[in-house]
């Protein structure tokens, strides 16, 4: 009895240990007064806002891994950009909402009458985030950085010219005027200029001079390093980073931004971004009031949000077409060298399958099979619009409605591959070419994008429809990757590709142009291998080299209507985004764009009569 | 005893040395490089690629890269750099070695914790329901995969807000004191330790059982009894320490399925250890992390073995001098 009496009394005492350690409840977030400590300089930016805000709060977001470096040229992959996005400002900006360029740590900037060099005028008083004030010199280093041919820097490609004769590369000029004066030079009027300078954030020359000169410049600025070193040009700085688990950025006391009545911004105290690998963990997380609002969302919970949007009081923003397109193509790659079977310089699909693939008609036969309506209804739940281009309708200044290509037309299918001659001659529901191959391939997507793999499921059964059999070949990204870059054995894929910011057809020098490595179809051309394939070359050389809009959006119709006429890529649906955020924010404009909630933190700020929560 | 010691230390080189072999061959065969998500970006050029592969060594063949990995392991105690981090491995592994210690030490505590009083009760309580019960709760937690445990067990944690929904610290940990961000740590850890500690409860309690039960029907117990030894006695200070014996050894065993289980309870409550790091570094095919983060788990699941061998020794004299 009395052992009985001493096991009951542990259980209890287990259970009140369970229940003290579960009841230890959050630290809520006061509002503390914000003093601003150092002088304004005498040129602020006055950053555009629906409403004056007021300083204090903070904003948790969810991200789904956690920044690789804290070094903003070095980064190269999404998690790692949005913090540094947030840390470094570069000479020029994006407005996300109208997606123009905007003035940033250059107030102004001008061009000289040829258009091949630009001059940007730096702000007064600019400082980083230890007070060291920002100057020309700080400019030309990052520049010198990002265009290190030894380092492994992503944004020297859009820094140099190509010549379009020779394939050289010749790096732009880089020239200090004066302390507040840069200027860029390019051989030619480059009509990405800007954004290319946009896209290289200004590094403190006095912090990192000495890792960039001694060869340790990759791993400056690494995760480990301190919050008090990390010198920042941006609206934040660093408080605390946590490995997998958060990043904490807080105010920049130096940052040149302020509202309409002159207060020095960002108004946050702090933004959050907190690491939940899985999607339901960030949704429960989200839905606990853990985090402030979710990145990236998927179609299929877009009705679990509807619902819980008044109760747990957010906004469930509807934010447009995703710049991210959605595609189909064939392989029409040739072998580099004679490897496995094939000779160099033949198909790598084989001479049998090539010849369907290679074959504009096909190509278009198989876009006509595709029902994207049932698509958009199904994998997309209804989220999604029909897309025909490289730049959705979520690029307001590049999208253009007049380009579509061949939609869902079953009959109109068939007929063109009867046309071909190829029919179902032995009745099995396949149909064979004209030599009597039964039309059989497969077809990969990533597995662990759902809706890929739903839309792959769909297509399989459209293209049956017209007697064309598709085996689904599923993969694991990095194996996609291998056959679509390495290998190249494979006989049709399914991806899409991500859009840069800002969206702009001269950000896709590698899909367009017939020697790029996103140009999946036939990639690394020596020559262009068709007179269609040398046209794409020109017409991007053309929209790229100028400084005339207009002959800008005429060069990317072209683009748009001959990749349709040509069918290299089929091309499907694309989402239309949405976000929940939380209520008692204002000045919250989520956008399609990478860091789709957090471009414009520097403005957001805490509803005072909600301050409570 | 320490000839024991020492000669299974010695096994343990070339266990790691096959180990990181056979790792670097697998990473090799799959398809990819490091900078294959790289190249998706639709502005890089193909020579800027080429050249980033070359200045990191990619572009030789796999088993020169692997013979210069052992050398400089050799020579300066260097386990290469992540591409990703662009940091050295030890440095990106070693705190979140710790991490995934910490929770498979809490699992294990789980497991012995409930698997030894459990079995005990079981055996003690034989064909009875109290036993029948415990077998079938334990096997129920063995049969349901952690993936689902752990998803069912956030979402309890997200509607009752008992506990936090996964995490290793409250976001404001950091205001409070030793005593607040030690309770904030274990709240964080009673979750992922439970789901983790639950999978292999079953067969240890089980085997808990079974010892017991062997131990009971031996001489000494019936005599201690008839001593009129009160019964916690003769169960707790008698038998219970003979049946431990064959607990020792298993616990080498169970430390293989508790780091395992670790790793994917990681992944589902964002605990910061091995587990998380190394299925991203597979992914990015980030080889040198991969293969430092494989070589820890493997040395830590030998000297857990080389643990288990030496208490045995203590416990059982015979063993050391075989």
């Amino acid at each position: 009895m009395t052992r009985r009496k001493l096991e009951a009394t542990r259980a209890c005492v287990c259970v009140l240990l369970v229940m003290a350690l579960a009841g230890c409840g959050r630290a809520p977030v006061g509002r503390s007064a914000f003093v601003d400590h150092n002088p304004l300089p005498p040129d602020t930016m006055t950053a555009r806002m629906d409403e004056p805000g007021e300083h204090g709060g903070r904003f948790v977001v969810g991200a789904t891994s956690s920044p690789k470096t804290l070094n903003a040229l070095i980064a190269n992959e999404q998690n790692s950009n949005d913090v540094c996005n947030l840390l470094y400002d570069s000479l020029t900006g994006t407005d996300n909402t109208t997606q123009e360029d905007i003035p940033a740590l250059a107030k102004s900037w001008k061009w000289s009458s040829d258009g091949c060099t630009v001059t940007f005028q730096l702000r007064r008083g600019a400082r980083f985030s230890d007070g060291h004030p920002i100057t020309a010199e700080d400019v030309k280093f990052s520049f010198d950085v990002a265009t290190d041919d030894s380092l492994p820097t992503v944004g020297k490609d859009g820094l140099s010219y190509v010549d379009p004769a020779t394939g050289r590369h010749a790096k732009f000029r880089f020239e200090v005027l004066d302390s507040l004066r840069f200027s860029v030079t390019s051989p030619k009027p480059y009509a990405m200029m800007l954004s290319s300078v946009g896209a290289v954030r200004i590094l403190p020359k006095h912090v990192l001079e000495s890792a960039w000169k001694s060869g340790r410049f990759v791993s400056a600025y690494g995760i480990g390093t301190p919050p008090a070193q990390l010198v920042t040009s941006g609206a934040w700085r660093l408080s605390e980073f946590v490995t997998d688990q958060k990043v904490v950025l807080e105010r920049n006391p130096w940052w040149y931004g302020v509202d309409a009545r002159g207060r020095r911004l960002p108004y946050l105290d702090q933004v959050v971004f907190v690491i939940a690998r899985d999607q339901n963990v960030a949704a429960m997380k989200f839905h606990a009031g853990e985090l402030d609002g979710l990145d990236n969302v998927r179609p299929e919970d877009y009705r679990g949000y509807e619902q819980a949007r008044e109760r747990e009081q957010y906004t469930f923003y509807d934010i447009g077409p995703s710049l991210n397109t959605n595609f189909l193509w064939f392989n029409l790659n040739l072998a580099g060298s004679d490897t496995a079977g094939v000779r160099a310089g033949q198909p790598l699909v084989g001479p049998v399958k090539f010849a369907w693939f290679d074959n504009p008609v096909f190509r278009r036969a198989v876009s006509m099979a595709i029902d994207r309506d049932a698509l958009i209804r199904g994998p997309f739940r209804g989220y999604a619009i029909k897309n025909w281009q490289l730049l959705t309708r979520g690029s307001r200044v590049w999208n253009d409605t007049t380009v579509t290509g061949d939609d869902y037309d079953p009959a109109g299918a068939r007929r063109l591959l009867a046309g071909l001659g190829w029919r179902d001659r032995n009745g099995d529901g396949v149909i064979e070419d004209a030599k009597g191959n039964p039309v059989r391939f497969s077809m990969m997507t990533n597995a662990d994008n759902t809706v890929r793999m739903d839309m792959l499921t769909l297509i399989v059964d459209d293209l049956a429809k017209i007697g064309i059999r598709v085996t689904p070949a599923p993969l694991e990204m990095s194996a996609l990757l291998g056959h679509t870059r390495s290998d190249l054995r494979y006989d049709a894929c399914l991806l899409g590709l991500g859009s840069a910011s800002p969206a702009d057809p001269g950000m896709y020098p590698n899909v367009i142009k017939s020697s790029g490595l996103t140009h999946y179809w036939r990639s690394r051309q020596p020559v262009p291998s068709t007179p269609e394939e040398a046209r794409m070359d020109a017409l991007f050389e053309r929209n790229v080299y100028t400084a005339d809009l207009q002959v800008r959006h005429r060069t990317y119709h072209d683009i748009a209507a001959l990749m349709n006429q040509q069918a290299w890529f089929v091309w499907l649906p694309t989402q239309l985004m949405r976000l929940p955020v939380r209520a008692r924010f204002g000045n919250v404009h989520p956008t399609p764009i990478p860091n789709r909630i957090l471009w414009n933190a520097d403005r957001v700020f805490v509803r005072r009569t909600a301050g409570a929560n | 005893m320490r000839a024991l010691v020492l000669r299974r230390l010695l096994h343990v080189i070339p266990l790691l040395l096959g180990i990181s072999a056979l790792t670097f061959l697998l990473l090799h065969l799959a398809p990819g490089d490091p900078f294959a998500a790289m190249a998706e970006n639709p502005q890089i050029s193909a020579e800027t690629l080429a050249r980033m592969r070359h200045d990191f060594g990619l572009d030789r063949p796999a088993w020169v890269q692997y013979l210069l990995y052992l050398r400089n392991i050799a020579l300066r105690g260097d386990f290469g750099q992540s591409f990703a981090y662009h940091q050295p491995v030890a440095r990106v592994l070693f705190a979140r070695l710790g991490n995934t210690l910490l929770l498979a030490g809490a699992a294990a505590l789980v497991t012995w914790g409930l698997a030894i009083p459990l079995g005990v009760l079981a055996a003690v309580r034989t064909r009875t329901w109290v036993d029948r019960t415990l077998s079938l709760v334990a096997f129920a937690g063995l049969s349901v995969p952690e993936v689902i445990s752990g998803l069912a067990l956030l979402y309890l944690a997200a509607r009752t807000g008992w506990f936090p929904i996964g995490g290793m610290h409250s976001l404001d940990a950091g205001e409070l004191g030793a005593w607040g961000r030690f309770v904030d740590l274990l709240r964080h850890l009673v979750l992922p330790a439970l789901v983790v500690g639950i999978v292999p409860l079953a067969s240890r309690m089980r085997q808990m059982r079974a010892g017991m039960l062997d131990v009971l029907s031996l001489d000494y117990v019936t005599t201690a009894r008839a001593k009129g030894l009160p019964e916690p006695a003769v169960i707790g200070r008698h038998a219970l320490r003979t049946a431990l014996n064959p607990m020792i050894t298993l616990f080498g065993l169970t430390l293989g399925s508790l780091l395992s289980g670790s790793f994917i309870a990681e992944f589902i409550f964002n605990w910061p250890g091995l587990g998380t790091i190394t299925l991203e570094a597979i992914q990015r095919q980030d080889q040198y992390v991969v293969l430092g983060a494989v070589t820890m788990a493997a040395t830590v699941l030998v000297l857990g073995n080389l643990v288990a061998d030496v208490l045995l020794a203590i416990a059982d004299p015979r063993i050391a001098h075989e």
